[in-house]
Protein backbone atom coordinates (compact mmCIF):
# COMPACT_ATOMS: atom_id res chain seq x y z
CA UNK A 1 0.00 0.00 0.00
CA UNK A 2 2.79 2.29 1.14
CA UNK A 3 4.58 1.90 -2.18
CA UNK A 4 1.87 3.47 -4.21
CA UNK A 5 1.83 6.87 -2.57
CA UNK A 6 4.37 8.55 -4.19
CA UNK A 7 7.44 9.47 -1.56
CA UNK A 8 8.14 12.56 -0.09
CA UNK A 9 10.31 14.94 -2.11
CA UNK A 10 13.53 14.77 -0.57
CA UNK A 11 14.89 17.11 2.11
CA UNK A 12 11.25 17.90 3.17
CA UNK A 13 11.48 16.12 6.61
CA UNK A 14 9.86 17.37 9.69
CA UNK A 15 9.80 17.09 13.33
CA UNK A 16 6.72 15.74 14.82
CA UNK A 17 6.60 15.00 18.57
CA UNK A 18 4.53 12.63 19.64
CA UNK A 19 3.28 13.36 23.84
CA UNK A 20 4.25 13.55 26.07
CA UNK A 21 0.86 13.72 27.67
CA UNK A 22 -0.97 12.02 24.64
CA UNK A 23 -3.91 9.96 25.02
CA UNK A 24 -2.18 7.61 22.87
CA UNK A 25 1.16 7.59 24.53
CA UNK A 26 0.52 7.58 28.28
CA UNK A 27 3.12 10.05 29.86
CA UNK A 28 5.57 9.39 27.89
CA UNK A 29 7.35 11.53 24.06
CA UNK A 30 8.58 10.47 21.03
CA UNK A 31 10.25 13.07 19.01
CA UNK A 32 9.50 11.26 15.32
CA UNK A 33 11.12 12.83 12.20
CA UNK A 34 8.81 12.43 9.13
CA UNK A 35 8.86 12.75 5.68
CA UNK A 36 5.48 12.94 4.08
CA UNK A 37 3.61 10.24 6.28
CA UNK A 38 6.69 7.53 6.81
CA UNK A 39 8.77 8.05 9.81
CA UNK A 40 12.43 8.42 9.01
CA UNK A 41 13.85 8.12 12.77
CA UNK A 42 12.20 7.78 16.32
CA UNK A 43 13.85 8.95 19.29
CA UNK A 44 12.11 8.44 23.16
CA UNK A 45 11.80 11.18 25.08
CA UNK A 46 11.60 9.84 28.56
CA UNK A 47 11.43 11.64 31.89
CA UNK A 48 7.64 12.83 31.99
CA UNK A 49 7.22 10.38 35.42
CA UNK A 50 10.41 10.29 36.86
CA UNK A 51 10.31 10.53 40.48
CA UNK A 52 13.45 8.82 42.06
CA UNK A 53 12.24 5.64 43.56
CA UNK A 54 14.93 4.22 43.81
CA UNK A 55 16.87 7.29 45.78
CA UNK A 56 13.93 7.78 47.97
CA UNK A 57 13.90 3.99 49.03
CA UNK A 58 17.46 4.55 50.31
CA UNK A 59 15.55 6.90 53.01
CA UNK A 60 12.75 4.61 54.12
CA UNK A 61 12.24 1.20 55.79
CA UNK A 62 11.06 -1.70 53.69
CA UNK A 63 7.58 -1.51 55.97
CA UNK A 64 7.32 2.15 53.95
CA UNK A 65 9.18 1.20 50.89
CA UNK A 66 6.36 -1.90 50.39
CA UNK A 67 3.48 1.10 50.17
CA UNK A 68 6.02 2.72 47.52
CA UNK A 69 6.50 0.00 45.11
CA UNK A 70 3.20 0.02 44.24
CA UNK A 71 3.77 3.15 42.61
CA UNK A 72 6.41 1.71 40.29
CA UNK A 73 3.75 0.64 37.92
CA UNK A 74 0.02 2.06 37.61
CA UNK A 75 -0.80 -1.21 36.11
CA UNK A 76 0.39 -3.91 37.94
CA UNK A 77 1.34 -2.55 41.25
CA UNK A 78 0.79 -5.88 43.04
CA UNK A 79 3.70 -7.30 40.71
CA UNK A 80 5.89 -5.30 42.07
CA UNK A 81 4.73 -5.56 45.94
CA UNK A 82 5.83 -8.97 45.02
CA UNK A 83 9.16 -7.97 43.43
CA UNK A 84 9.80 -6.12 46.49
CA UNK A 85 8.89 -8.32 49.03
CA UNK A 86 10.76 -11.09 47.78
CA UNK A 87 13.93 -8.94 47.64
CA UNK A 88 13.65 -8.15 51.48
CA UNK A 89 12.68 -11.69 52.31
CA UNK A 90 15.19 -13.01 50.48
CA UNK A 91 17.78 -9.75 52.31
CA UNK A 92 16.38 -10.55 55.98
CA UNK A 93 16.33 -14.78 55.30
CA UNK A 94 12.59 -15.44 56.10
CA UNK A 95 10.88 -18.03 55.06
CA UNK A 96 7.22 -17.07 54.51
CA UNK A 97 4.05 -19.43 55.06
CA UNK A 98 2.82 -21.18 52.72
CA UNK A 99 -0.63 -20.29 52.60
CA UNK A 100 1.29 -16.55 51.84
CA UNK A 101 2.69 -17.92 48.90
CA UNK A 102 -0.01 -18.84 47.05
CA UNK A 103 -2.50 -15.82 48.19
CA UNK A 104 0.85 -13.84 46.93
CA UNK A 105 0.69 -15.74 43.57
CA UNK A 106 -3.33 -15.66 43.25
CA UNK A 107 -3.08 -11.61 43.66
CA UNK A 108 -0.07 -11.70 41.39
CA UNK A 109 -1.54 -13.63 38.41
CA UNK A 110 -5.12 -11.35 38.96
CA UNK A 111 -3.07 -8.05 38.38
CA UNK A 112 -1.29 -9.85 35.41
CA UNK A 113 -4.97 -10.59 33.94
CA UNK A 114 -6.36 -7.07 34.43
CA UNK A 115 -2.94 -5.67 33.09
CA UNK A 116 -3.89 -7.66 30.03
CA UNK A 117 -7.02 -6.52 29.80
CA UNK A 118 -6.03 -2.67 29.74
CA UNK A 119 -3.34 -3.75 27.53
CA UNK A 120 -6.42 -5.06 24.80
CA UNK A 121 -8.40 -1.96 25.30
CA UNK A 122 -5.49 1.03 24.81
CA UNK A 123 -4.34 -1.38 21.71
CA UNK A 124 -7.75 -1.62 20.36
CA UNK A 125 -7.76 2.11 20.83
CA UNK A 126 -4.61 2.38 19.30
CA UNK A 127 -5.81 1.15 15.87
CA UNK A 128 -9.49 2.63 16.07
CA UNK A 129 -11.59 0.07 17.52
CA UNK A 130 -12.95 1.65 20.01
CA UNK A 131 -15.34 -1.13 21.39
CA UNK A 132 -12.55 -3.17 22.45
CA UNK A 133 -11.28 0.00 24.70
CA UNK A 134 -14.79 0.05 26.30
CA UNK A 135 -15.15 -3.26 26.80
CA UNK A 136 -11.84 -4.25 28.37
CA UNK A 137 -12.29 -1.55 30.89
CA UNK A 138 -15.62 -2.85 31.65
CA UNK A 139 -14.36 -6.34 32.58
CA UNK A 140 -11.08 -4.70 34.58
CA UNK A 141 -13.03 -3.08 37.18
CA UNK A 142 -14.39 -6.72 37.86
CA UNK A 143 -11.12 -7.18 39.10
CA UNK A 144 -10.54 -3.93 40.73
CA UNK A 145 -13.65 -4.67 42.86
CA UNK A 146 -11.90 -7.77 43.90
CA UNK A 147 -8.67 -5.94 44.73
CA UNK A 148 -11.05 -3.61 46.76
CA UNK A 149 -12.62 -6.62 48.63
CA UNK A 150 -9.32 -7.62 49.08
CA UNK A 151 -6.53 -5.27 49.57
CA UNK A 152 -8.83 -2.32 50.58
CA UNK A 153 -7.75 -0.25 47.57
CA UNK A 154 -8.87 -0.30 43.91
CA UNK A 155 -5.58 0.37 41.91
CA UNK A 156 -3.24 1.13 44.47
CA UNK A 157 -3.12 -2.14 47.12
CA UNK A 158 -0.59 -0.41 49.72
CA UNK A 159 1.64 -2.76 50.33
CA UNK A 160 -0.65 -5.42 50.48
CA UNK A 161 1.65 -8.21 49.26
CA UNK A 162 4.70 -6.85 51.58
CA UNK A 163 7.77 -8.30 53.58
CA UNK A 164 6.85 -11.98 55.16
CA UNK A 165 3.65 -12.52 53.45
CA UNK A 166 0.89 -10.63 52.84
CA UNK A 167 -1.43 -8.21 55.16
CA UNK A 168 -4.24 -10.01 55.50
CA UNK A 169 -5.81 -12.79 55.03
CA UNK A 170 -8.88 -13.43 52.13
CA UNK A 171 -12.12 -12.16 53.56
CA UNK A 172 -14.98 -15.35 53.38
CA UNK A 173 -16.47 -15.06 50.11
CA UNK A 174 -13.42 -13.80 48.37
CA UNK A 175 -12.49 -17.31 46.85
CA UNK A 176 -16.62 -17.47 45.72
CA UNK A 177 -16.08 -14.06 44.19
CA UNK A 178 -12.62 -15.22 42.43
CA UNK A 179 -14.29 -17.47 40.45
CA UNK A 180 -17.55 -15.63 39.77
CA UNK A 181 -14.94 -12.92 38.19
CA UNK A 182 -13.15 -15.29 36.49
CA UNK A 183 -16.44 -17.16 34.82
CA UNK A 184 -17.46 -13.69 33.40
CA UNK A 185 -13.79 -13.01 31.90
CA UNK A 186 -14.86 -15.87 29.75
CA UNK A 187 -17.04 -13.81 27.99
CA UNK A 188 -14.33 -11.13 27.02
CA UNK A 189 -11.99 -13.51 25.88
CA UNK A 190 -14.67 -14.77 23.70
CA UNK A 191 -15.24 -11.39 22.07
CA UNK A 192 -11.47 -10.98 21.84
CA UNK A 193 -11.29 -14.09 19.73
CA UNK A 194 -13.58 -12.80 17.48
CA UNK A 195 -10.95 -11.19 15.39
CA UNK A 196 -12.14 -7.80 14.49
CA UNK A 197 -11.11 -7.43 10.31
CA UNK A 198 -10.38 -3.73 10.58
CA UNK A 199 -8.04 -4.48 13.65
CA UNK A 200 -6.11 -7.42 12.27
CA UNK A 201 -5.65 -5.28 8.87
CA UNK A 202 -3.86 -2.80 11.10
CA UNK A 203 -2.35 -4.60 13.15
CA UNK A 204 -1.02 -8.14 10.75
CA UNK A 205 2.67 -7.18 9.55
CA UNK A 206 3.34 -3.87 11.17
CA UNK A 207 6.65 -3.45 13.55
CA UNK A 208 8.37 -6.60 12.71
CA UNK A 209 10.71 -7.67 15.51
CA UNK A 210 12.95 -10.24 14.15
CA UNK A 211 14.32 -12.92 17.16
CA UNK A 212 18.19 -11.74 16.60
CA UNK A 213 16.98 -7.59 17.22
CA UNK A 214 14.65 -8.59 20.14
CA UNK A 215 17.44 -10.49 22.11
CA UNK A 216 20.29 -7.74 20.95
CA UNK A 217 17.86 -5.11 22.43
CA UNK A 218 16.75 -6.78 25.19
CA UNK A 219 13.53 -7.59 25.08
CA UNK A 220 11.94 -9.33 26.67
CA UNK A 221 8.52 -10.88 28.47
CA UNK A 222 5.83 -11.13 25.39
CA UNK A 223 7.90 -9.24 22.96
CA UNK A 224 10.58 -11.22 23.09
CA UNK A 225 7.89 -14.45 22.83
CA UNK A 226 6.03 -12.68 20.02
CA UNK A 227 9.22 -13.63 18.23
CA UNK A 228 9.51 -16.73 18.86
CA UNK A 229 11.66 -17.07 22.01
CA UNK A 230 10.18 -19.25 24.35
CA UNK A 231 11.33 -17.92 27.54
CA UNK A 232 9.64 -16.91 30.65
CA UNK A 233 10.86 -15.94 34.09
CA UNK A 234 8.19 -18.15 36.13
CA UNK A 235 9.22 -20.98 34.51
CA UNK A 236 13.02 -20.31 33.46
CA UNK A 237 13.46 -19.61 37.33
CA UNK A 238 10.59 -20.71 39.43
CA UNK A 239 9.84 -18.11 42.21
CA UNK A 240 7.02 -19.17 44.95
CA UNK A 241 5.24 -21.88 43.83
CA UNK A 242 5.08 -21.29 39.94
CA UNK A 243 7.07 -24.70 39.72
CA UNK A 244 4.33 -26.55 40.99
CA UNK A 245 1.49 -25.48 39.10
CA UNK A 246 0.72 -26.69 35.57
CA UNK A 247 0.29 -23.98 32.53
CA UNK A 248 2.03 -23.16 29.09
CA UNK A 249 3.91 -20.33 27.92
CA UNK A 250 2.47 -19.18 24.68
CA UNK A 251 4.58 -18.43 21.99
CA UNK A 252 4.41 -16.99 18.06
CA UNK A 253 7.09 -17.03 15.31
CA UNK A 254 5.91 -13.95 13.50
CA UNK A 255 6.99 -11.24 15.82
CA UNK A 256 4.64 -8.42 14.46
CA UNK A 257 1.97 -6.35 16.37
CA UNK A 258 -0.31 -9.06 15.76
CA UNK A 259 1.63 -11.66 17.50
CA UNK A 260 2.39 -9.94 20.12
CA UNK A 261 -1.32 -9.25 20.76
CA UNK A 262 -2.45 -12.66 20.91
CA UNK A 263 0.09 -13.56 22.96
CA UNK A 264 -1.53 -11.32 25.31
CA UNK A 265 -5.08 -12.95 24.90
CA UNK A 266 -3.60 -16.52 25.37
CA UNK A 267 -2.26 -15.35 28.90
CA UNK A 268 -4.81 -14.23 30.09
CA UNK A 269 -6.21 -17.55 29.50
CA UNK A 270 -3.04 -19.58 31.56
CA UNK A 271 -3.47 -16.72 34.15
CA UNK A 272 -7.18 -17.82 34.39
CA UNK A 273 -5.49 -21.66 34.65
CA UNK A 274 -3.08 -20.80 37.55
CA UNK A 275 -5.62 -18.96 39.82
CA UNK A 276 -8.03 -21.48 39.55
CA UNK A 277 -5.12 -24.35 40.53
CA UNK A 278 -4.54 -22.10 43.21
CA UNK A 279 -7.40 -21.59 44.37
CA UNK A 280 -8.08 -25.32 44.67
CA UNK A 281 -5.23 -26.01 46.50
CA UNK A 282 -5.46 -22.95 48.93
CA UNK A 283 -3.72 -24.27 52.25
CA UNK A 284 -5.10 -23.62 55.56
CA UNK A 285 -2.52 -21.28 58.17
CA UNK A 286 -0.96 -17.63 58.80
CA UNK A 287 -0.93 -15.60 56.22
CA UNK A 288 2.43 -13.28 57.36
CA UNK A 289 5.77 -14.81 59.40
CA UNK A 290 4.85 -14.42 63.12
CA UNK A 291 7.68 -11.56 63.27
CA UNK A 292 6.79 -9.16 60.88
CA UNK A 293 3.05 -9.37 62.03
CA UNK A 294 3.28 -6.41 64.23
CA UNK A 295 6.78 -4.85 62.57
CA UNK A 296 9.66 -3.18 64.17
CA UNK A 297 10.23 0.19 62.46
CA UNK A 298 13.96 -0.04 63.46
CA UNK A 299 14.31 -3.55 62.18
CA UNK A 300 17.69 -3.51 60.36
CA UNK A 301 18.18 -5.78 57.12
CA UNK A 302 21.43 -7.87 57.64
CA UNK A 303 24.02 -7.13 55.44
CA UNK A 304 23.89 -8.39 51.61
CA UNK A 305 23.24 -8.18 48.27
CA UNK A 306 20.39 -9.84 46.25
CA UNK A 307 18.90 -9.61 42.57
CA UNK A 308 15.62 -10.54 42.14
CA UNK A 309 13.82 -11.31 39.32
CA UNK A 310 9.91 -12.05 38.08
CA UNK A 311 7.75 -11.94 34.86
CA UNK A 312 5.09 -9.17 34.81
CA UNK A 313 3.41 -9.02 32.80
CA UNK A 314 5.26 -6.84 30.35
CA UNK A 315 8.74 -8.66 30.58
CA UNK A 316 11.14 -9.22 33.15
CA UNK A 317 11.56 -7.24 36.12
CA UNK A 318 13.85 -7.46 38.83
CA UNK A 319 15.15 -5.40 42.06
CA UNK A 320 18.33 -5.72 42.78
CA UNK A 321 18.68 -4.42 46.60
CA UNK A 322 22.07 -3.91 48.55
CA UNK A 323 22.17 -3.60 52.24
CA UNK A 324 24.77 -2.42 54.60
CA UNK A 325 23.17 -4.04 57.99
CA UNK A 326 21.25 -0.59 58.18
CA UNK A 327 16.84 0.36 58.50
CA UNK A 328 16.87 0.90 54.83
CA UNK A 329 18.56 -0.30 51.76
CA UNK A 330 22.02 1.15 51.19
CA UNK A 331 21.00 0.63 47.31
CA UNK A 332 17.97 -0.39 45.34
CA UNK A 333 17.92 -0.27 41.52
CA UNK A 334 14.38 -0.99 40.02
CA UNK A 335 14.66 -2.93 36.58
CA UNK A 336 11.22 -2.51 34.57
CA UNK A 337 10.61 -4.16 31.35
CA UNK A 338 9.45 -1.07 29.55
CA UNK A 339 12.87 0.69 29.95
CA UNK A 340 14.16 -1.23 27.12
CA UNK A 341 10.94 -1.41 25.40
CA UNK A 342 9.99 2.27 25.64
CA UNK A 343 13.20 3.19 24.59
CA UNK A 344 15.54 0.67 22.14
CA UNK A 345 12.67 -1.24 20.99
CA UNK A 346 10.15 0.89 20.34
CA UNK A 347 13.06 3.48 18.41
CA UNK A 348 14.08 0.63 16.70
CA UNK A 349 10.32 -0.58 15.52
CA UNK A 350 9.67 3.07 14.77
CA UNK A 351 11.70 3.33 11.68
CA UNK A 352 10.36 2.89 8.16
CA UNK A 353 6.80 2.89 9.94
CA UNK A 354 3.51 4.67 8.25
CA UNK A 355 2.30 7.72 11.07
CA UNK A 356 -0.75 6.15 11.52
CA UNK A 357 0.75 2.72 12.07
CA UNK A 358 2.49 4.56 15.58
CA UNK A 359 -0.13 3.87 17.87
CA UNK A 360 -0.48 -0.27 16.44
CA UNK A 361 3.16 -0.49 16.93
CA UNK A 362 3.44 1.65 20.18
CA UNK A 363 0.67 -0.20 21.60
CA UNK A 364 1.59 -3.82 20.87
CA UNK A 365 4.95 -3.28 22.94
CA UNK A 366 2.26 -3.25 26.25
CA UNK A 367 4.25 -0.21 27.53
CA UNK A 368 3.66 1.66 31.00
CA UNK A 369 5.98 4.74 30.95
CA UNK A 370 5.80 4.52 35.55
CA UNK A 371 8.00 1.93 35.69
CA UNK A 372 10.44 3.23 32.94
CA UNK A 373 11.28 6.14 34.17
CA UNK A 374 10.68 5.23 37.91
CA UNK B 1 21.70 -28.30 43.55
CA UNK B 2 24.16 -26.22 42.96
CA UNK B 3 26.10 -28.56 40.65
CA UNK B 4 26.24 -26.49 37.54
CA UNK B 5 26.87 -23.19 39.17
CA UNK B 6 30.05 -24.51 40.72
CA UNK B 7 31.17 -26.16 37.65
CA UNK B 8 30.79 -22.47 36.03
CA UNK B 9 32.21 -20.59 38.60
CA UNK B 10 35.55 -22.93 38.55
CA UNK B 11 35.49 -22.70 34.53
CA UNK B 12 35.36 -18.52 35.07
CA UNK B 13 38.36 -18.74 37.72
CA UNK B 14 40.91 -20.21 36.15
CA UNK B 15 40.47 -18.60 32.59
CA UNK B 16 40.24 -15.51 34.19
CA UNK B 17 42.28 -15.64 37.38
CA UNK B 18 39.32 -14.08 39.07
CA UNK B 19 36.98 -14.71 42.53
CA UNK B 20 33.79 -15.43 42.87
CA UNK B 21 31.06 -17.11 44.91
CA UNK B 22 27.77 -19.25 44.35
CA UNK B 23 25.07 -17.93 46.70
CA UNK B 24 22.25 -20.25 45.64
CA UNK B 25 20.61 -21.63 42.35
CA UNK B 26 20.98 -19.75 39.35
CA UNK B 27 22.88 -17.20 41.20
CA UNK B 28 26.86 -16.33 40.54
CA UNK B 29 28.73 -13.38 41.86
CA UNK B 30 31.71 -12.09 40.39
CA UNK B 31 34.50 -9.51 41.56
CA UNK B 32 36.83 -8.05 38.87
CA UNK B 33 39.00 -5.72 38.19
CA UNK B 34 37.87 -2.88 35.72
CA UNK B 35 40.60 -4.17 33.24
CA UNK B 36 39.52 -7.35 32.34
CA UNK B 37 35.89 -5.86 32.15
CA UNK B 38 35.78 -6.32 28.49
CA UNK B 39 37.57 -9.51 27.74
CA UNK B 40 35.34 -11.07 30.57
CA UNK B 41 31.89 -10.08 28.95
CA UNK B 42 33.27 -10.30 25.54
CA UNK B 43 34.14 -14.12 26.16
CA UNK B 44 30.37 -14.68 28.52
CA UNK B 45 28.46 -13.06 25.40
CA UNK B 46 30.08 -15.88 23.16
CA UNK B 47 29.27 -18.52 25.90
CA UNK B 48 25.47 -17.86 25.91
CA UNK B 49 25.03 -14.90 28.67
CA UNK B 50 23.07 -12.68 25.68
CA UNK B 51 20.67 -11.36 27.73
CA UNK B 52 22.29 -7.85 29.53
CA UNK B 53 19.37 -7.78 32.13
CA UNK B 54 20.55 -5.11 34.05
CA UNK B 55 23.72 -2.42 35.03
CA UNK B 56 23.78 -0.72 38.38
CA UNK B 57 25.96 1.59 40.33
CA UNK B 58 26.43 1.19 44.02
CA UNK B 59 27.88 4.40 45.53
CA UNK B 60 30.21 3.68 48.79
CA UNK B 61 30.76 6.60 50.00
CA UNK B 62 33.17 5.52 52.97
CA UNK B 63 35.56 3.79 50.74
CA UNK B 64 35.35 6.18 48.12
CA UNK B 65 34.41 3.76 45.17
CA UNK B 66 31.58 3.55 43.11
CA UNK B 67 30.50 0.00 42.70
CA UNK B 68 28.97 -1.26 38.68
CA UNK B 69 27.32 -4.89 38.51
CA UNK B 70 26.50 -5.97 35.36
CA UNK B 71 23.68 -8.76 35.40
CA UNK B 72 23.79 -11.14 32.90
CA UNK B 73 21.08 -13.85 32.09
CA UNK B 74 21.58 -17.06 29.61
CA UNK B 75 18.85 -18.54 28.35
CA UNK B 76 20.45 -21.71 28.13
CA UNK B 77 22.25 -22.27 31.47
CA UNK B 78 19.55 -20.40 33.10
CA UNK B 79 22.02 -18.88 35.34
CA UNK B 80 22.34 -15.35 36.09
CA UNK B 81 25.79 -14.04 36.33
CA UNK B 82 27.09 -10.98 38.37
CA UNK B 83 29.75 -8.81 37.71
CA UNK B 84 31.14 -6.15 39.70
CA UNK B 85 34.19 -3.90 39.53
CA UNK B 86 34.80 -1.06 41.80
CA UNK B 87 36.27 1.98 40.36
CA UNK B 88 37.06 5.44 41.76
CA UNK B 89 34.61 7.57 42.69
CA UNK B 90 36.37 10.96 42.36
CA UNK B 91 36.75 10.04 38.70
CA UNK B 92 34.63 7.51 37.51
CA UNK B 93 35.74 6.22 34.21
CA UNK B 94 34.98 2.84 32.27
CA UNK B 95 34.73 0.78 29.02
CA UNK B 96 31.60 1.02 27.70
CA UNK B 97 30.25 -2.42 27.21
CA UNK B 98 27.99 -1.29 24.59
CA UNK B 99 31.05 -3.07 21.53
CA UNK B 100 28.94 -6.27 23.36
CA UNK B 101 25.89 -5.66 23.86
CA UNK B 102 25.04 -2.77 21.52
CA UNK B 103 21.84 -0.31 22.41
CA UNK B 104 20.74 -2.51 25.34
CA UNK B 105 24.38 -1.43 27.24
CA UNK B 106 23.60 1.88 25.70
CA UNK B 107 20.83 2.57 27.16
CA UNK B 108 21.59 1.80 30.58
CA UNK B 109 25.14 3.19 30.76
CA UNK B 110 23.68 6.61 29.84
CA UNK B 111 20.96 6.37 32.82
CA UNK B 112 24.05 5.60 35.03
CA UNK B 113 26.02 8.27 33.44
CA UNK B 114 22.95 11.15 34.43
CA UNK B 115 22.00 10.00 38.00
CA UNK B 116 25.57 8.79 39.18
CA UNK B 117 28.02 10.86 36.77
CA UNK B 118 29.95 8.24 35.52
CA UNK B 119 31.68 8.23 32.49
CA UNK B 120 31.79 5.46 29.81
CA UNK B 121 34.30 5.09 27.36
CA UNK B 122 33.32 4.04 24.06
CA UNK B 123 29.28 5.42 24.33
CA UNK B 124 28.87 7.95 21.97
CA UNK B 125 25.46 8.78 23.48
CA UNK B 126 25.22 9.89 26.73
CA UNK B 127 23.04 13.01 26.37
CA UNK B 128 20.50 13.57 29.68
CA UNK B 129 17.45 10.56 30.00
CA UNK B 130 15.13 11.89 32.78
CA UNK B 131 15.99 14.82 33.82
CA UNK B 132 15.67 17.89 31.63
CA UNK B 133 17.81 21.09 32.50
CA UNK B 134 19.53 19.70 35.31
CA UNK B 135 22.06 21.99 36.39
CA UNK B 136 22.51 20.31 39.75
CA UNK B 137 25.22 17.69 40.56
CA UNK B 138 24.51 13.58 39.92
CA UNK B 139 21.12 12.65 41.92
CA UNK B 140 21.63 9.79 43.26
CA UNK B 141 25.21 10.27 44.17
CA UNK B 142 25.36 9.58 47.95
CA UNK B 143 26.28 13.07 49.25
CA UNK B 144 23.74 14.58 47.22
CA UNK B 145 20.89 15.69 49.83
CA UNK B 146 17.74 15.93 47.88
CA UNK B 147 16.20 18.16 50.51
CA UNK B 148 18.60 20.16 51.15
CA UNK B 149 18.64 21.11 47.17
CA UNK B 150 15.35 21.41 47.19
CA UNK B 151 15.24 23.70 50.12
CA UNK B 152 18.17 26.23 48.61
CA UNK B 153 16.78 26.34 44.99
CA UNK B 154 13.25 26.61 45.73
CA UNK B 155 11.88 27.56 48.86
CA UNK B 156 12.16 30.80 50.42
CA UNK B 157 12.58 30.84 54.54
CA UNK B 158 10.76 33.98 54.72
CA UNK B 159 7.63 33.18 53.01
CA UNK B 160 5.18 31.81 55.28
CA UNK B 161 3.91 28.92 53.38
CA UNK B 162 7.47 27.41 53.51
CA UNK B 163 8.51 28.38 56.19
CA UNK B 164 7.90 24.89 57.63
CA UNK B 165 10.50 22.87 55.04
CA UNK B 166 13.05 24.80 57.32
CA UNK B 167 12.25 23.36 60.77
Amino acid sequence: MIKEIEPAPKGSEYDFYFGPAHPGSGNFGVKLKLEGEVVVSARADPGYLHRGFEKLMEYRTPIQNAVLSDRLCILEPLNWNLIHAEAVDELMGIDIPERAKYLRVIMAELSRIQSHIIWYGVFSKGVGFDTGFKMAFGYRDYIMDLFELITGGRVYPAGYICPGGVRRDFPKDAEAKILKVLDKLKDLIKLEELENPAMNARAKGVGVLKLKDAIRLGATGPVIRGSGKKTDVRKDEPYEIYDRLDFEVPVRKEGDAYARYWIGIDEIKQSIKIVKQALKELPDGEVIESSLKKPKLKAKIPEGEVYVRNEISRGEAGIYMVSNGDVSPYRTKVRGPDFLHMIPVLEYLLKGVQIADVPAVYWSLNICPADMDR
Amino acid sequence: MVKKETEFLKKLETKFKVKGRVQKERRIWLSISKDKLIEICKWMKENGYVHLSAISVTDWLKDGKYELTYHLWSYDDKILVTIKTKISRNDPKIDSVTQIWGNNAQIHERELHELFGVNFKGNNDLLPLFLEDWKGPAPFRKDFDWRDFVRKEFYDKKNEREMVYFD
